[in-house]
């Protein structure tokens, strides 16, 4: 019988025979990564006649060393480094050079990484007769491999530390393969020069390291859309069309370089918006891929841009989704009670419809989404009830209606145009709590005492018929009016005065309210949507009478369905904010401390600000279940007629895989279209200011001017906040002035004496919108009125 | 886990032999002794702390006893909202089919089911958290998955997996990270003083992204990291079978079959002198009165000290065997 010998190193020997690292990979994991070590005892060091290693190899080294430098009268070898052969390779080559070399394989493997060429010439120069090098296989040798102590007793002299540091880098080389050391250590060696060479002029605060793009570990595609310069379109005369041209394109949000080359199969003919691709950033050339279309510019082309740029799905619902509507459409009404009810609508349902609800909502509201009431119980208890339409009932899980919905996430609001996440005939239809008309809804009903304490909560489907549909200002309004006594007017009273307490104790419980101010753009009428202004909207008690309901009733759905639910339950949950956000801006409160903070938002900001860093209030669960708007809504819908044993849980729902993958989406959409709609105010907010600068024009005045608070400062110039408008603008001036970044204030020159500006001040700004002669983009400018003019410099 | 069937005749002789004084085992053992325990450490190579470990292999020819394969794999986690800062602890116990022949897929699904939640319910409560999973405060953590296989099984399968699972975590290394920090030219504006207009978005109210670490890079370093912080810490596990009023330990499979109840008690043994108790299961069908469950609770203490005190000691001098010892056997070779 053969008999099998195994010639892999014991496990035993593993610490000797087994390299292990650890590698990162470019998306971040760390993998580990084990090598064996061929360790031999019979690797030379080809020295003639060495005790140690016996070889009968011919061509070995004398073992004298050289004898011809004088300053070695006793011999010596020479061990080059990798440096030798890359910088003086011709030294070595030279046949008046021949001493005896050792050649260390380590580098000879680091000679062959950083050039080729230059291996060659060595390999050559190792098999030539008339030279006396020596390759030693370092790797190898088994005594090579040594133990290497922490680095705490390495008590060596500083310069041979730094020099086994260099070893390991070296040998890692090997290791890493192509990941281009040469550039690291040109990066690391221009860094250190960088920062030597600038520590002496600037203090720390203001050194800017700098960096060179060595490599792109991930590449992030995305669509950029991009403007096509004009000037960059070549006309050409013959009837050819060339195969492709290259124009110049301008992205439109600059957070890559400026201007770079396009490539276009055919070049558009007028300049435009034009929607591209992929963008990748090669050898410092910017370069891609191809456009898809061209839009023209202008306000449509504004508003599809911004939807492209936010990745905003906003194509016509298709076919497939449009059957799952119910087939009577419009006319789609709650069948009566009773044996015509052939869908069972009114199973498990509860008839609400005597009850005396109202709906408060933005004026021109058309997704009706929920509804209120309340009223006094012989007990002297009230009666509350928040009634949401019910979306789940038209959208049933896993129908192309649903599916659309989930990767829609949400509903988007621009200024002039919403995006739907349902199709319209829901929306504003069948799931708008109408008045007088009776619709589905879910109600959550509590008992809570006069001082707003819950007695007892149920959440029912139910049917409901609205009793009047008010904007805020109606609703105050009536509110306010004495002369009312109706009970619609008393419903509204009664859940006022149960928001303020809601409210108040929400309050005393720590809540933190960081709302920035809402703007509100008139348009001049329904077909042309040109801005005429834009104010801040304006806040009204029954705004917060929604709100406060709202946040009862998600906090108390929220309750229901984890307790149900607890592994999937889709909740909204805020964490506390973490310290480190508010670190500069406390910073700026204590070195400016002694200016009067006289904002409002900011001055409640720096109060709560205290509030929520001492007293660490937990996080604060509530549920997105307001309405129908965003996909979340609609899970929560069915988990809530789970949880209340109306339906049962559709499987999709059981997995907490699916959910997370699901809320991931909604809440990427949500992100995106947050950010497109303030994008879409702002856009708004340029064309009505220019609207006004026309106004104010026409008639004598010379500009706009508005009250803003400086939010930063620089070198030349201050960040301002218009807090009238909600906007941000920067005053650039054209020259530098005193300032002082530790303490976040500017000097600059005043009419008679210099004038101080710190963060926090009060100024007046001048606003004009000038067009950016590349983009054709209305441009918000603003110029220091007071306390100095900043036109003048 | 009633994995062996054994008839009633088979189970009263075991049991009477338990009951009687001096009692008798099978093997010879005395009520309170346990089979002997084989261990090794740093067994696959690959895993960032790994232990072999069997209970009652025939010392002759390494066959039978129970053998469990401890693994513990440190994988990057970013942090989301719902996961915590400073890394996790995932625990999973998997059998191998030939460990359990006569049972079906789906008990084996069950069986292997329990063995994970009474692992990683022990094994992740916060009281035991490791300090040193954490790479970037609030961006990224190790988590830490802890794998267990049972290869084979002949009974005390808790105490085979807490020790095992002890040794593997005993074993870990953390890989040393440093942190890195990309600062956008955004962070600098106010620094330079030089102003861009255009790439200018952000609010000067949102404070948020204070320049923090984001990435983090793998130091050049000798050894495969830092041990776990507080490794002393990790429990050990006791069975007590239960037999009227007397106890056993250490079963075996038709012991444990002739057993009505079985109670399981974790000890976290820090020092030899602080304790704290981590876990405690009660198995089977029979009630326990509270006087009773007391007394075996605080007996249980005793035993499991025992166990972790070997268990440090064999540790360390695996520690000592496959580093020192190794390499002055290798340099002993020529």
């Amino acid at each position: 019988m053969v008999e099998i010998t195994i010639r892999k190193r014991p496990q035993t020997e593993a610490v000797i025979t087994q390299r292990k690292f650890f590698k990162k990979t470019a998306r971040g994991k760390v993998v580990k990564v084990l090598r064996e070590r061929y360790l031999r005892d019979d690797v030379a060091c080809g020295i003639e006649g060495c005790r140690e290693c016996s070889t009968e190899l011919s061509r070995l080294l004398p073992p004298s060393g050289g004898l011809e430098h004088r300053l070695f009268p006793n011999g010596h070898y020479i061990l080059p480094d990798t440096n030798v052969f890359l910088a003086q390779m011709d030294l070595i080559e030279s046949s008046l050079f021949n001493p005896p070399m050792i050649l260390l394989q380590t580098v000879l493997e680091e000679v062959r990484h950083r050039s080729l060429p230059l291996y060659n010439r060595l390999k050559a120069l190792t098999k030539s007769e008339d030279k006396q090098i020596w390759v030693f296989y370092n790797e190898y040798r088994s005594q090579r491999n040594c133990h290497i102590f922490p680095e705490k007793d390495w008590k060596a002299p500083a310069d041979e530390v730094v020099d086994q540091e260099a070893i390991q880098k070296n040998d890692d080389a090997e290791d890493s393969g192509e990941e281009g050391d040469e550039n690291d250590e040109e990066v690391f060696s221009k860094e250190s020069r960088v920062l030597s060479g600038s520590s002496n002029q600037k203090p720390p605060s203001e050194r800017q390291p700098t960096g060179r793009i060595v490599g792109i570990i991930k590449r992030n595609w995305r669509a950029y859309v991009c403007h096509i310069d004009s000037t960059s379109i070549e006309h050409s005369h013959s009837n050819h069309i060339p195969l492709h041209s290259t124009v110049l394109c301008t992205p439109r949000i600059l957070a890559c370089s400026p201007e770079f080359a396009y490539w276009t199969v055919s070049a558009p003919d007028s300049p435009g918006y034009s929607k591209i691709f992929s963008y990748d950033v090669d050898r410092g050339t910017p370069f891609f891929g191809y456009s898809r279309r061209t839009l023209r510019e202008g306000q449509e082309a504004e508003q599809e841009s911004l939807l492209l740029e936010f990745e905003v799905p906003y194509r016509p619902f298709g076919k497939a989704i449009l059957d799952c509507l119910p087939p009577e459409g419009e006319q789609w009404v709650v069948p009566p009670k009773g044996e015509f009810d052939l869908q069972n609508i009114w199973r498990d349902r509860e008839d609400l419809r005597d009850v005396i609800v109202c709906s408060i909502d933005p004026p021109g509201c058309q997704d009706i989404d929920d509804a209120l009431h309340a009223k006094l119980l012989p007990n002297g208890n009230i009666e509350a009830g928040v009634h949401i339409a019910d979306v789940s009932h038209f959208v049933l899980p896993d129908n192309p209606m649903d599916s659309e919905a989930a990767a829609r996430g949400t509903t988007v609001y621009l200024v002039d145009n919403r995006i739907d996440m349902l199709p319209s005939l829901l929306g504003t239809n069948l799931c708008s709590l109408r008045p007088f008309v009776e619709r589905l809804a879910f109600s959550s009903i509590w008992e809570l005492t006069a001082d707003a304490e819950i007695v007892s909560v149920r959440f029912t489907k139910s049917v409901i018929k609205s009793k009047a549909a008010f904007t805020y200002e109606e609703a105050q309004i009536r509110k306010d009016d004495p002369n009312l006594h109706d009970k619609l007017t008393n419903s509204i009273r009664l859940l006022n005065t149960l928001a303020i307490k809601l409210k108040a104790k929400r309050m005393a419980a720590g809540a933190l309210n960081l709302a920035s101010p809402e703007v509100k753009i008139h348009l001049d009428s329904a077909e042309s949507s040109d801005p005429i202004d834009v104010e801040q909207k304006e806040l009204r008690e029954t705004n917060s009478l929604v709100e406060e309901f709202m946040l009862l009733a998600n906090i108390s759905v929220a309750r229901k369905i984890e307790e149900s639910f607890p592994q999937t339950a889709v909740l909204r949950r805020h964490l506390p904010p973490p310290k480190t956000n508010f670190e500069k801006l406390q910073d700026i409160l204590r070195k400016t401390k002694g200016f009067s903070l006289d904002v409002s938002s900011s001055g409640a900001l720096a109060a709560s600000l205290d509030e929520c860093v001492d007293a660490r209030e937990p996080a604060f669960n509530t549920l997105c279940g307001e309405g129908y708007l965003r996909y979340a809504d609609v899970l929560v819908h069915r988990q809530l007629s789970a949880a209340i044993g109306s339906t049962p849980l559709h499987a999709t729902l059981h997995s907490k895989s699916h959910v997370e993958r699901v809320l991931d989406v909604v809440n990427r959409r949500h992100r995106m279209a947050q950010m497109a709609g303030r994008a879409s105010v702002e856009f708004y907010v340029g064309l009505a200011l220019k609207a006004r600068g026309e106004q104010a024009r026409a008639r004598g005045e010379p500009d706009v001017r508005e009250d803003a608070y400086v939010i930063r400062t620089f070198r030349n110039g201050v960040g301002v906040f218009v807090s009238k408008l909600g906007i941000e603008g920067l005053v650039t001036f054209k020259r530098d002035t005193q300032f002082d970044a530790e303490n976040y204030t500017i000097t600059v020159p005043g009419a008679k004496e210099e004038v101080k500006i710190s963060v926090f001040d009060k100024v007046v700004v001048r606003i004009e919108v000038e067009k950016d002669k590349n983009t054709q983009r209305g441009k918000v400018k603003m110029t220091l009125v007071e306390p100095v003019d900043s036109s003048a410099f | 886990m009633t994995s062996a069937s054994i008839s009633k005749a088979e189970k009263s002789y075991i049991q009477a032999g338990l009951l009687t004084s001096p009692p008798r085992r099978a093997d010879g053992r005395s009520l309170h002794d346990f089979r002997a325990i084989y261990l090794e450490t740093g067994v696959a190579p690959l895993s960032n702390g790994s232990a072999r470990l069997s209970i009652g292999r025939n010392p002759l020819d390494g066959s039978g006893g129970t053998e469990v394969l401890a693994a513990v794999k440190l994988e990057v986690e970013n942090i989301e909202e719902q996961t915590l800062d400073g890394g996790r602890i995932a625990c999973n116990v998997s059998c191998s089919p030939s460990a359990y022949p006569h049972l079906s897929s789906g008990a084996l699904d069950d069986l292997q089911h329990d063995l994970t939640t009474v692992l990683h319910q022990t094994l992740s409560h916060p009281s035991l958290h490791p300090k040193n999973l954490g790479i970037i405060p609030r961006k990224k953590s190790w988590l830490l998955n802890l794998d267990l296989l049972v290869t084979a099984e002949a009974g005390n399968i808790y105490d085979a997996l807490f020790l095992a699972a002890r040794a593997a975590l005993w074993d870990t290394k953390v890989p040393r990270t440093r942190s890195v920090e990309y600062k956008s030219p955004k962070t600098f504006l106010s620094a330079s003083g030089d102003m861009d207009v255009d790439q200018d978005t952000r609010s000067g109210f949102d404070t948020r992204h204070v320049a923090h670490a984001t990435d983090f890079e793998l130091p050049d370093y000798w050894d495969e990291g830092e041990i776990l912080e507080g490794r002393e810490r990790w429990p050990v596990a006791v069975t007590l079978n239960l037999l009227h009023t007397a106890h056993f330990l250490d079963a075996t499979l038709q012991e444990e079959a002739s057993c009505a109840s079985r109670l399981l008690v974790v000890y976290s043994h820090e020092s030899p002198t602080a304790y704290t108790i981590q876990s405690m299961r009660m198995l089977g069908s029979d009630e326990l009165s509270i006087p009773h469950l007391k007394k075996l609770i605080k007996e249980a203490e005793g035993y499991t000290r025992s166990m972790a005190t070997s268990l440090t000691t064999k540790l360390e001098d695996e520690d000592f065997r496959r580093n020192q010892k190794a390499r002055e056997k290798f340099g002993r070779r020529k």
